[in-house]
Order: C-alpha cells, then sequence, then structure tokens
C-alpha cells in the first residue's frame, strides 16, 4: 500500500502478489497427493489465487459447526484460510449467536457476511486447537517409572491396541489383564438369561427365599461361574463390567458410540459422566420433580435428568441464584444480550451470590448471601408469599392433566394431592383404596389377561390405585393423566384426618417447612437482610407468570444443593410460570437417534447380538442396595460408601471407588476428555488412587495432550479436537426454540496421523481407538457388518451422518418436518468448502453411502451441515404467553420416589419436598467443624477461562494472565494482607496447602491476593483455570526427549485440593448424598500471607 | 493425476490471464442488496447494521462517515472485543487494539464494576498524524486512521502524540515463540503457528505473512476499524463479537442507520472531549 487509495481500490493482481502465488504454488504440490485428484486439484489451485484476497467474506471458505471452548455449544462459522482455522464467527443460524437468529432457509450464500456474537473463549478456540502441545502419536508410560513421573515412550497405533487388549507384563510390573480377559461373557441370551436371573433375586423380598435364588443361580449356570466377578454375589456381575469408562466433556454421538461400545458390545454397565461436578444436584432436582405418575401401577416412574431455566428474553423480573450469566452458564452469547437489554429497558433482576460478579454489577439487588443458605433464603420468601397469599392459587389447584386442558393451562402439579403424614412426618401420597374411594376388583381386559382395576362409587373405573385431593370439601379420586378424565381441582391448603389417616396437601408441606422460622429468622441464618428477602419476593410475585428464578452451580454443589434447588423451583411453582413466556422452560432437541416413527436410522437399534449389561454399577446408581445380595439385615446401614438412588453420573465417586473397589474391583479404565485430577473437589484423594496400579490395573486415556489427568495414565491416546471432529451438542434450558447442534470436521491438522481400522484409513482419534479394539474382539455393533447386514461401521461417519439424517428429517412419519434438500448451488458451496480436508476425512461418496446413497435424504443432509445444524424459527417458539416446545405434564412439588429413597449411610429415609438442612455435613450426616478455618472458600469462573482446558489459549491469558485470591478488604486488613501479596491456602483435610502430584513434586496452594470490596467478608474466592501442572505447563519426556514445558501455563492458582475430604471415607470430597453433586463451596479455608 | 500433469495444470491455472477468467465467477459472495424488511419484525442490530453496512457500501468513500458507538450499559467487560480483534488481526503479544479498561467502585456492599473499551478514536482532529515524519500515518477518505506499514519506520512519535493510548507497537514476538517444536510425536509451534504467520492477517486488505523484519513486525499498529471488512461488507470484528450487544458501528452521513439514532441520544458522550480531538467513538452512558 503506498497511497490513500489502495485501501479501497479493488484488489487486482500485482506482479508482487502474483510472485507469491507462484512461490506457494511451489510448496503446495507436495501435499497435493492427499488430495482428490481432478477437481479438487483445481479447486486447490484456484484457491492459490483467491489466497491474496481476504477470505473470510466467501462461502466457499466457511464451515459451520459447533464451539466447545465450553459447554454453552455455540454455533460457529469458521473460516478458513489456505485450509487453517484463521477466524472464528458466530453462526448466525444459531439462536446462541444471534437474537433473533437469521431464517433457516436463508441461502448459506448470504449468510456469509453475517456473523453473531462469540465470547472470547469461542474466538481462542483456534488456539486450543493448534496448540504446540497436542500429541500426534500414542504415548505409553515407559517401562520401569511410575505413574504421573512423566516418562513416555511413542508406540504404534497398532502396538498400542494389541497390548490393551491382549494384556501382559506391560510395564515390568507384572502381568496386566486385557481387555480379552474382561471380555468374559460374549453370548447376548447367556448374558439376557442372568440377567433375568439376577433380576428375581433383587425383586425377592424374603431374605431366605433370595438366598436359595443365589443357589439356584448358582446350579442355573454352573459352567459359567468363572465368567462372573463374584458367584457368591451373582448380582455384581459379570467380568465384563470390570471394564469402566468415564468421561469428561464428551456430547452426543461420542456418547452414544461410547454407549454402543462399553454396553451393547463389551457388555459392561459402567459408563459414566461428570454430571455431578457441574450442577448435579440440579439435574437431579429435576429428575424428581418430573418423576411420571404411571396409571397401570399407580407409582411413580423415574423422572427426566433435567432443569429448567429462565426465559431470560421474556421475563420482567429474574432472580439470578449463584449463576454467573455474564462469564458462565449457558451461556453468555446466548443470554448475555437479553440481559443487557432487560439492563436498558429498566427491566430488574437481582443477583444472589457472595461474590460480586459481572452479572450482579449490573442487577438491581445483590444479595450477598452466606454460602450454603440458599434454602434458608428461599425459604423466606415462601413465608412471605403465604403470609401475603401472593402464590397462584388458581394454578396450584389444578391437580390433574384434565383440568389443566380444562383451564388452558400448559402443565400442573400435585401441589393440592394429599400425603399420609406419619409421626409428624411425610410419607406418600395418599391412595383412593386406602380410604375406601375405590375399590379393587379383578376383571378381564380386552387381551383376555387379568388386571385389577379400582372402581369408584360412581362407577368410575381407574388403572390402579390413584392419589386424592379434596375437593368442594371432600376427598376425590382422580386419575392424573388422561386428558379425558374428570378436572380435578383440589383445596391447596389442607392439614386434616381422613379415615386412620392424617393427611396434609403438598403445599401444606411447603408452608410449614416456610414457617419452621419468621423472616427475620430465615434472613438471620443466610446474613442477610430481611428486608431483601422482603423485596425479592414482592418483585417476584408482582409480573404474573413472566417473573423467574434462574438456578445454577451456586445452589447446586452444596451437600443441601438438593434442597436449595427445590426451593427455589418450588418459588417458581408458586407463581405458576413453568412453561410460560418469561417463565420457566425447558429445551428441546430434534431427535438424533431415530426414535421416531418414519426416521431413517434407529442407530441404538442397528446391532445385531448386542450384549445386555446387568449387574450393580460401581457407583450403585441403578439398583437399590436393599434389593441387592450385598445388602446386610443384620446390620445394614452405614454401607462402606454410599448408594445413590437418585442420583446417576457421581463423578467424585469414581476413583475412590475403584480405589476401595467397592463393590468391585475396576480392572481397566479408561476415560475420555477427562480432568477428574484437575477438576475434582479435594482432588489430592483421587491422584493418590490414579497413581496406584494396585488400585486400578490399566488405565487408558484418550486426550489431547498429556493434561493433569492423562498424566496418570498407562497409554494415551491422541484425539482430535473439536473442529476435526463430529459431535452432536443438544441444548441448554434457557434456549426456548427446537434445536440441535451439528459438530462436523471443519479442518484437518496438516500431517495428522490416519491408522487402519476394518481396512478403512481413518485419523488417529477416539473413535480409531474404539473401531481398533472393537475389530480385535470382534465386537458387536462394528465392522462391516456393524450397523445390520451389510451397513457397516467402519469409519467415524458411517454413524454420525446417520443422525444427522435422522435430524435433518425430523420427526413426522410421513416427512412432512423434513429441512429442505440443499440445490446444487448449496452442493457446491459445501464440496467446495471441505476441499482442504482428506479424504480420510471427506470423502463425498463415502459419506453420500452413509446415508444410504439416497440422494434426497443426502441433500437434507447437507442442508443441514451448511448450517451448523438445525433451528427452529425464531417466530416459532411461542405461542401466545406460553413456549411452544412445552415440559406439559406434571410437576412433583412433592415428590414420593425421593421420600421412597433412603441414604445407605444413615439408614433414613431422604425427605420429598424443598426443605432447610444446614450445609456442610460429611457422609455420616455429621456437621463438619473445622476450628481456626475461619474463611469460607467458594469459587467462581471468568469468562476467559474454562474449567481445565483453556490454558493453551494464550490470547486469553494476554487478557487474564493468572488466578487471584479474591479477599474483602476488611478480611485482608485482619490479616495483614495488601493486594498482590501471595497467600497460601490450607484447609483441616488439607493443612499443608498443597497439590501432591507424585514423585517428590508438590505444588503449594499459593496465588496473589486480590482485595476487593466484590465479596461478602468471611468468604474467599478463586477462579477456575489456572494452576495446571501438565498440560504443557512442565517439562514431561518422551522417547528419552526433553518436552520442555510452558511456564505461561504454569501460573498460579489452583485450590480444589484443598476443599474439604470427607472425614468418614476419608476418599472422596463432600458429597450432596441426595442429589449427587460434589462439593465444591462448602469448605472453610485459612488464607496465610507467605 | 501425474504429477507433471499437476505441475502444469497449475502453473495454467495460476497466471494471472487464467484467475481473470474464472476467479469472478468464484469470487464475491452475492452482496445482499439492501432488501425491502418488515419494520415491525425484531430483528438482531448485528443484522440491521449489515445491511446498512451494505448500504453504504454503494456510496463513493468519500461520502461515507464511519463512526462507532459503545453503549457503556451494555458493556460486561468480556473482552469478547479485545480478543476477536487480536483474532481478525493476528496481533502478537503487546499489540492490542481495542483493550477493555475494568475498575471497580464503591464499598461493601454497595460495589459495583464500570468497563470501558477502548478502540482508536478515530479523531477528527487527530494529534497523531502531524507527528509522523514520514507521513505514514494519515486519515483516509471514508475518515479512518491508518497507517502505512510499508511507510512507518518505527520511531513512535505517534504513540506518544495519541492522548488515548490507541497506539502499540509490533516487537515481533509471536504467541507461540518458545513452545515446543521439532519433535515427531508433538504438534509442535511450526504448525501450530501457522495462524499467527502464514498471512491470514488482512489488514488495510493486504495479505501479509508475518516473518522477521518484514513489516508489520517494528512497525506502530492502531485499530482501522477493520477496513479490510468492511470493504467485503461485513462489520468489524469487535462489533460482531460483541455478546452484550454494545458496540455499533455504521454510517454516520446515512440519516437512517442505527449510529445515527444513538448519537443523537441525550446519553451520548466522548471521551476527553475538551481536547478538541473530535473523536468518531461514542459512548452511551
Amino acid at each position: 500500500m503506498t497511497n490513500p487509495e489502495s485501501a479501497n481500490s479493488k484488489k487486482t493482481l500485482s506482479r508482487r502478489d502474483f510472485l507469491k502465488i507462484s512461490g506457494i504454488a511451489g510448496g503446495t504440490l507436495a501435499v497435493l497427493g492427499n488430495l482428490p485428484q481432478g477437481r479438487a486439484a483445481i479447486l486447490q489451485a484456484l484457491n492459490l489465487s483467491e489466497s491474496t484476497e481476504f477470505f473470510e467474506a466467501k462461502p466457499e471458505n466457511q464451515i459451520y459447526t459447533v464451539c466447545l471452548q465450553c459447554n454453552t455449544g455455540c454455533g460457529i462459522k469458521v473460516k478458513l484460510y489456505e485450509g487453517i482455522a484463521a477466524k472464528i464467527d458466530g453462526n448466525p443460524y444459531s439462536p446462541w449467536t444471534l437474537w433473533p437468529h437469521i431464517s433457516y432457509q436463508t441461502p448459506v450464500k448470504e449468510a456469509a457476511t453475517i456473523e453473531g456474537g462469540l465470547c472470547p473463549k469461542g474466538q481462542s478456540g483456534i488456539q486450543s486447537v493448534y496448540d504446540p502441545y497436542r500429541l500426534v502419536s500414542v504415548l505409553k508410560r515407559k517401562p520401569g517409572t511410575k505413574r504421573g513421573e512423566g516418562q513416555w515412550v511413542t508406540i504404534s497405533f497398532e502396538q498400542a491396541i494389541d497390548e490393551i487388549v491382549n494384556g501382559g507384563d506391560l510395564f515390568g510390573e507384572g502381568k496386566v489383564e486385557g481387555f480379552k480377559d474382561l471380555y468374559a461373557i460374549k453370548d447376548p441370551d447367556l448374558m439376557k438369561q442372568m440377567g433375568a436371573a439376577v433380576k428375581a433375586i433383587w425383586d425377592e423380598k424374603d431374605p431366605e427365599k433370595k438366598k436359595e435364588l443365589v443357589k439356584k443361580f448358582q446350579e442355573d449356570f454352573k459352567d459359567h461361574l468363572d465368567k462372573l466377578i463374584d458367584p457368591e454375589h451373582p448380582d455384581l456381575g459379570p467380568k465384563n463390567n470390570q471394564f469402566a469408562f468415564v468421561w469428561g466433556r464428551m456430547k452426543n454421538g461420542r456418547e452414544d458410540l461410547v454407549k454402543r461400545f462399553v454396553g451393547q458390545a463389551f457388555g459392561s454397565l459402567n459408563y459414566n459422566g461428570h454430571t455431578t461436578i457441574c450442577q448435579g444436584s440440579l439435574y437431579f432436582t429435576g429428575k424428581q420433580m418430573s418423576s411420571k405418575w404411571n396409571p397401570q401401577t399407580g407409582q411413580f416412574d423415574s423422572g427426566d435428568k433435567f432443569y429448567w431455566q429462565a426465559d431470560t428474553g421474556n421475563s420482567e423480573f429474574v432472580i439470578y441464584a449463584g449463576v454467573n450469566l455474564y462469564d458462565a452458564n449457558y451461556g453468555p452469547p446466548q443470554r448475555v444480550p437479553k440481559a443487557t437489554q432487560a439492563s436498558v429497558d429498566g427491566r430488574k433482576f437481582a443477583v444472589i451470590d457472595p461474590r460480586l460478579s459481572k452479572l450482579a454489577a449490573r442487577a438491581w439487588k445483590w444479595v450477598p448471601i452466606k454460602p450454603g443458605t440458599d434454602a434458608a433464603f428461599a425459604m423466606g420468601m415462601i413465608r412471605w408469599i403465604f403470609e401475603n397469599e401472593r402464590y397462584n392459587k388458581n394454578y396450584l389447584a389444578i391437580a390433574n392433566q384434565a383440568a389443566a386442558v380444562a383451564a388452558g393451562e400448559p402443565n400442573y402439579s400435585n401441589a393440592a394431592w394429599l400425603v399420609k403424614i406419619k409421626d409428624g412426618k411425610p410419607t406418600t401420597f395418599l391412595r383412593a383404596s386406602e380410604i375406601g374411594l375405590v375399590e379393587a376388583q379383578t376383571e378381564t381386559n380386552a387381551e383376555g389377561k387379568e388386571v385389577t382395576v379400582y372402581v369408584a362409587k360412581d362407577g368410575t373405573k381407574f388403572s390402579s390405585d390413584v392419589p386424592v385431593i379434596l375437593m368442594d370439601g371432600k376427598p376425590f379420586a382422580f386419575d392424573p393423566l388422561d386428558p379425558e378424565a374428570a378436572a380435578a381441582v383440589g383445596e391447596v391448603l389442607v392439614n386434616t384426618q381422613l379415615g386412620e389417616f392424617e393427611v396434609k396437601s403438598s403445599l401444606q408441606i411447603l408452608r410449614e417447612e416456610a414457617e419452621k422460622h419468621t423472616i427475620a429468622e430465615w434472613a438471620e441464618i443466610c446474613g442477610v437482610k430481611a428486608d431483601d428477602i422482603i423485596l425479592l419476593a414482592h418483585e417476584f410475585t408482582s409480573h404474573g407468570r413472566k417473573a423467574a428464578i434462574d438456578i445454577h452451580r451456586g445452589p447446586s454443589q452444596h451437600t443441601n444443593g438438593f434442597y436449595n434447588n427445590n426451593a427455589y423451583y418450588a418459588l417458581n411453582l408458586l407463581i405458576g410460570n413453568f412453561d410460560y413466556a418469561g417463565g420457566t422452560i425447558k429445551l428441546s432437541t430434534y431427535n438424533r437417534l431415530g426414535e421416531k416413527k418414519g426416521q431413517p436410522f434407529p442407530v441404538n437399534s442397528m446391532i445385531e447380538g448386542a450384549l445386555s449389561p446387568f449387574g450393580i454399577d460401581i457407583l450403585r446408581t441403578k439398583v437399590a442396595y436393599e434389593k441387592t445380595t450385598l445388602f446386610n439385615p443384620e446390620k445394614p446401614y452405614p454401607t462402606k460408601r454410599p448408594w445413590f438412588p437418585i442420583a446417576t453420573d457421581i463423578y467424585q465417586e469414581d476413583i475412590p471407588s475403584m480405589g476401595d473397589a467397592y463393590p468391585y474391583q475396576i480392572k481397566i479404565f479408561m476415560h475420555y476428555m477427562n480432568g477428574m485430577a484437575y477438576s475434582l473437589p479435594a482432588a489430592q484423594t483421587v491422584i493418590d488412587i490414579l497413581a496406584d496400579p494396585k488400585k486400578i490395573p490399566l488405565i487408558i486415556a484418550s486426550d489431547i495432550y498429556v493434561g493433569e489427568t492423562s498424566t496418570y495414565a498407562d497409554y494415551i491416546f491422541p484425539d482430535l479436537s473439536y473442529l476435526e471432529r463430529w459431535e452432536f451438542h443438544g441444548s441448554h434450558p434457557s434456549v426456548p426454540w427446537k434445536v440441535e447442534n451439528v459438530r462436523q470436521p471443519a479442518i484437518s491438522l496438516p500431517n495428522w496421523p490416519t491408522v487402519k481400522v476394518f481396512g478403512e484409513e481413518i485419523p488417529l482419534s477416539f473413535e480409531a481407538l474404539l473401531l481398533g479394539i472393537a475389530e480385535r474382539l470382534n465386537l458387536a455393533g462394528f465392522g462391516p457388518n456393524g450397523l445390520g447386514q451389510g451397513i457397516p461401521y467402519t469409519r467415524p461417519e458411517d454413524f454420525y451422518l446417520k443422525e444427522v439424517a435422522n435430524i435433518a428429517f425430523g420427526e413426522k412419519e410421513d416427512g412432512s418436518d423434513a429441512v429442505p434438500e440443499a440445490d446444487d448451488e448449496e452442493l457446491r458451496i459445501f464440496r467446495e468448502a471441505r476441499r482442504f480436508l482428506p479424504p480420510s476425512v471427506f470423502d463425498e461418496k463415502r459419506w453420500k453411502a452413509a446415508v444410504g446413497n439416497d440422494d434426497s435424504l443426502w441433500r437434507r443432509v447437507v442442508y443441514v451441515l451448511n448450517r451448523g445444524g438445525r433451528y427452529q424459527d425464531f417466530a416459532k417458539a411461542y405461542k401466545g404467553d406460553q413456549v411452544a416446545n412445552k415440559y406439559g405434564r406434571l410437576i412433583n412439588l412433592y415428590h414420593e420416589k425421593t421420600y421412597k429413597a433412603v441414604n445407605t449411610m444413615t439408614g433414613e429415609h431422604m425427605f420429598g419436598c424443598a426443605t432447610y438442612i444446614p450445609a456442610g455435613l460429611d457422609y455420616s450426616g455429621q456437621a463438619i467443624k473445622d476450628d481456626g478455618y475461619d474463611l469460607h472458600l467458594i469459587t467462581y469462573k471468568t469468562i476467559t477461562m474454562t474449567k481445565s482446558r483453556t490454558i493453551s489459549n494464550y490470547w486469553l491469558l494476554s487478557v487474564l494472565g493468572e488466578g487471584y485470591v479474591l479477599i474483602n478488604s476488611e478480611d485482608a486488613r485482619q490479616r495483614g494482607i495488601r493486594h498482590g501479596d501471595l497467600v497460601r491456602l490450607s484447609s483441616a483435610s488439607n493443612p499443608e496447602g498443597v497439590w501432591d502430584v507424585k514423585n517428590g513434586r508438590k505444588i503449594p496452594v499459593v496465588g496473589k491476593a486480590y482485595v476487593t470490596e466484590g465479596i461478602r467478608p468471611g468468604v474467599v474466592a478463586f477462579p477456575l483455570g489456572f494452576g495446571h501442572w501438565a498440560a504443557g505447563s512442565s517439562d514431561i519426556f518422551i522417547d528419552g526427549q526433553l518436552v520442555k514445558g510452558d511456564a505461561r501455563r504454569a501460573v498460579p492458582l489452583h485450590a480444589n485440593v484443598v476443599m474439604r475430604a470427607d472425614p468418614v471415607t476419608k476418599n472422596v470430597s463432600l458429597s450432596d448424598l441426595v442429589g449427587g453433586s460434589a462439593v465444591f463451596y462448602d469448605t472453610k479455608v485459612k488464607v496465610e500471607k507467605v | 493425476m501425474s504429477e507433471p500433469q499437476e505441475a502444469a495444470l497449475l502453473s495454467k491455472v495460476a497466471s494471472e490471464v487464467f484467475a481473470g477468467i474464472i476467479a469472478p465467477a468464484l469470487e464475491n459472495a452475492p452482496h445482499i442488496q439492501a432488501a425491502e424488511h418488515d419494520v415491525l419484525a425484531k430483528e438482531d442490530v448485528l443484522v440491521r447494521m449489515e445491511r446498512e453496512l451494505k448500504r453504504a457500501l454503494q456510496k463513493t468513500p468519500a461520502e461515507r462517515r464511519w463512526v462507532m458507538v459503545i453503549d457503556l450499559r451494555r458493556c460486561i467487560g468480556c473482552h469478547a472485543c479485545t480478543i476477536a480483534c487480536v483474532a481478525e488481526n493476528k496481533l502478537p503479544p503487546g499489540v492490542v487494539y481495542r483493550p477493555v479498561l475494568t475498575e471497580e467502585l464503591g464499598k461493601y456492599p454497595h460495589v459495583t464494576y464500570r468497563f470501558l473499551p477502548k478502540p482508536c478514536m478515530q479523531c477528527e482532529n487527530a494529534p497523531c498524524t502531524p507527528v509522523c515524519p514520514v507521513h505514514a500515518t494519515y486519515t483516509n477518505e471514508e475518515g479512518v486512521i491508518v497507517v502505512d506499514y510499508d511507510q512507518c519506520i518505527g520511531c513512535r512519535a505517534c504513540i506518544s502524540a495519541c492522548p488515548y493510548a490507541s497506539r502499540t507497537f509490533d516487537f515481533g514476538i509471536n504467541y507461540t515463540d518458545k513452545t515446543v517444536d521439532g519433535l515427531p510425536m508433538m504438534l509442535g509451534s511450526s504448525q501450530a503457528g501457522k495462524y499467527e504467520t502464514a498471512g491470514a492477517a488482512f489488514e488495510y486488505g493486504e495479505r501479509r505473512e508475518r516473518k522477521k523484519e518484514e513489516s508489520p513486525i517494528g512497525n506502530v499498529r492502531k485499530c482501522h476499524f477493520c477496513l479490510h471488512r468492511i470493504k467485503e461488507g461485513i462489520l468489524p470484528a469487535c462489533t460482531t463479537t460483541c455478546i452484550g450487544r454494545a458496540t455499533f458501528f455504521g454510517d454516520a452521513n446515512d440519516p437512517d442507520s442505527l449510529v445515527s439514532e444513538l448519537i443523537a441520544k441525550p446519553n451520548v458522550m466522548r471521551l476527553k472531549e475538551d481536547l478538541g480531538t473530535e473523536p468518531r467513538v461514542y459512548y452511551l452512558v
């Protein structure tokens, strides 16, 4: 550029540019061999002439996919420059990045210059992908060295697969069992029969008869007892169960693959995710509140593992409790514009958080609550709302579907249902037969089977013993589900005697919980002003259904997390805001598994010879303890470790359970994108076990680098990053539109290795690892007939593209819900945008074949891929004042299923309704008193860091280069701590304040103090994401060569390790034994200047 | 295709003549015409500004007046703009065009944070341009202050002259410097660092590979409103990435543009107005 005009002048090819092209052309010849012939070569060549022109505006240089820098799953467009992901921006079709998002029908050409908002992590994704420390070769722990010592050798993929399948003396430490040793039961029929026999044992209530059934089992399967973990306890299941798979950040698609591989193919029931370190108790509060009435049994079936969030964009008032909306949550690009618009419009919101988050700094009211007292705050609000009769009585009275339909309500609750009270405590719902409202009769049904029906005096027949409300002063039996049944509208506050039973309505139980203290007392518990409780309660009940309480990690990650969440959700129920615009909503996604009628590929049933795993899972979540042969009637409680009748995926219990071999030993532990050694509270307990091969003999990791957890593995298989692979990111509860986000390969790294599995060349990847094992063991569900006769599963896309096809087809049997077909122009753009992908990743013929070579379906698949997913039109999310994608059914204010569950550490029933229980209890339910540790530790996220995997993002580190310890100025003054002083954190379970990362290396929990007014006195906080000791932060040796760590990645501080370990079991963090959460916020620490 | 055939093909397509024939067909995503739109329909401001940008591009450069408006009520201090700008322009360590200043105010429990994104103010009366001894920095005809990297001698006089500290210097380091390289089992910096060096930065519409002793290394660098994006009909990187929708960009000479509406609001202000620099960056407070 030499004159002012040139910046705007039309680009022409100058001599200088031309020479540059020629130069590059020479260099590019070498890689042409990897490209599809002919056409691609031309495109490649043409691109060279483009290379001097700005690349971003062209659709041929853009691939739409989904971010994974955190779990929000924002749609992104990756802009490619000579095959490099050179820039990332928001996908305008995605409701995550534009509000409103552009019409799904917009041609991709027109969308090329429109981009949506994206957070700084999303922008920095390039640096996660192009991380110099990414592994490109399989690593094996160097024989003769210890786990975590940082000594590795490279090994070929084939050799590594051989070793993990066959086992042997792999490390000079004696024989290690491989997959083939644990693949004990291969016969699907045998496994099914054994599973049925075990179920019969579990269903038998009489202890003697149970013993007889065990004997019968041993007799019936006497030729196969060697295949069991313990023939004395056949319900531990087969040896197959001694393979466990635990994932960190895994999304659908890959998760579907894991379930297929571990469960259906290998026959182990031990696979779980990390739900409980995120907001587990929130999911499981949702599960209990959504548990489903079963009209056949008259009992409750399991609910959905899900939760609700506020409809941010339409609320007139929101209370964000423990929600860090401007830095994290699900997630900033999607929710922030709605919240900032509310600020500018003068719509209020309040924030309950001990720390002044950026969100709190913009709030109408910041309530700096004492950590762990959320339910007390909610109870104060509930009390005020009852006292002032500001609850939605008409809504709460609606007790069944029929009444909801009649009233035009989208859902209904059991607020009016009557619960039996025993010794002053609520138990189960009263059933109509118990007070003679119905009589059991036997009749023959249409199929000629004898069934029991329950008949009321007026002749009404029910298929089971139904619940009861008080209607017009009289008990009334009703059908909860049938929309044609009599409408049940009950009295909401009932406290009476019916026959021999003392009964209360669910709402009455809630009210009494709230009346346990005065508002002043509740305020005292929370350390807030009573006025603030009243102000929030008043405001919350001043906007009809357009108000909401939005909750997340804050209330959840306490020992009382389940009940904190439950109490806040009870408030939402009091104003009846579920399914209302501006109220509380749930997510909605297109079915990818092909489970809807007419969908082309029902992938989970496309398998021949699938195994049906059975037994007790390592986390003790799939069967009630009392049913199993481990139940000891003489001394039933406490159990060695807790059982979890409600929650699943108890991530913090995985490693300690393996450490204790309770209920049995895990011999092969495979983990994926797993940061447990870094991310779990009280993580020292995890590191101690992971580092010990006697406890877990073989550990296999899938990771993109040598991370904090994979550093303790025996083998690391390099994986593809999020821009190189397939996944389905789903949605989040605050998104009212029906969607599915499709993650797809946008780039391939230069010289990325390929491997051969089933004769196919595919990229070295997580898929290659599983397919490689499947090939050696000849597992069902993989290979040339893996998805049925003649339908191969030999490449990643064989499976994933079928899921895309299901999404493209939609959910109507006649195909009327399908997306349009991509036209020729869109097909051209699709191909050209993928011109840099090698045939091992993108081969149009193979891709098309994966959807059955159906041209129409293929074009619809392309239509979805060209847009990075499928997104419902903006206008379709609402119908009138309600959301279109409704929850739409019974909401349990009182959840009988929770009451029926037993805490196996205390032997007591769990409480079935919102209540306040103090936080900070150990596994036996005792309050922890850590004298001398006087500050309450909490964590938070900054928008620049995801928990464990953004330390490679140097751009982000330029904004915030280390984690500080936030401390209130008053607390700092008392301790003589000044801004920037180095301080050490310690606790009763980690008095030294160190990470012992093994082999003589200890990392002190020391960082700089950040003295601030923005935190409640008595509370200290640190941000997650720093304080790494692996992940490229420290030196390791591979094949004897030093791989020097980068000091920028080793910056302080990470303090999860000082979080309180449970004093009862001593090898796990504190937990919410009801909702399952790992506890991050109930530790008292000492902060000392160093 | 055999290797000689490929070479022949390449030499052919890389010729200027051939590129001239084929490139126009491949070039340019079709620019959306300013289609009629439903004034009542809710629309993201990014989509509206995108449409307005296309409209402005139909005028001659001298007819438009680019301005930026930053609504501090909507800024959440997330630094998406800072990083998007770094990513767009492949800015090296130490070079930042769009910092966001953060400040804590008040005493517990009455505390808040204040955030101030601070790009180049693109002053009408710029103090930075007259001090350049080689006329490498000047106001272009669209009112944007640019730096001619080939002219700039790196004397940094303009850095001192800028009252807003909006200019930085490129010392030639890269983010991936000193990271692992040359080991067969690791990706390594020479492969991984290509996003920084391979020429994906197109400031002022020019492709520049990042090479030692070549511009912009050793130059002063500053915000240029992403002129290279604007030219192609894309809004500046800080504007589209802004998750708070706090940043607005457009043609102040277009009376129907969003920015024209916003700079007429009573709560508008500019930084250091007393200096008489007349910034083209406005703030809503």
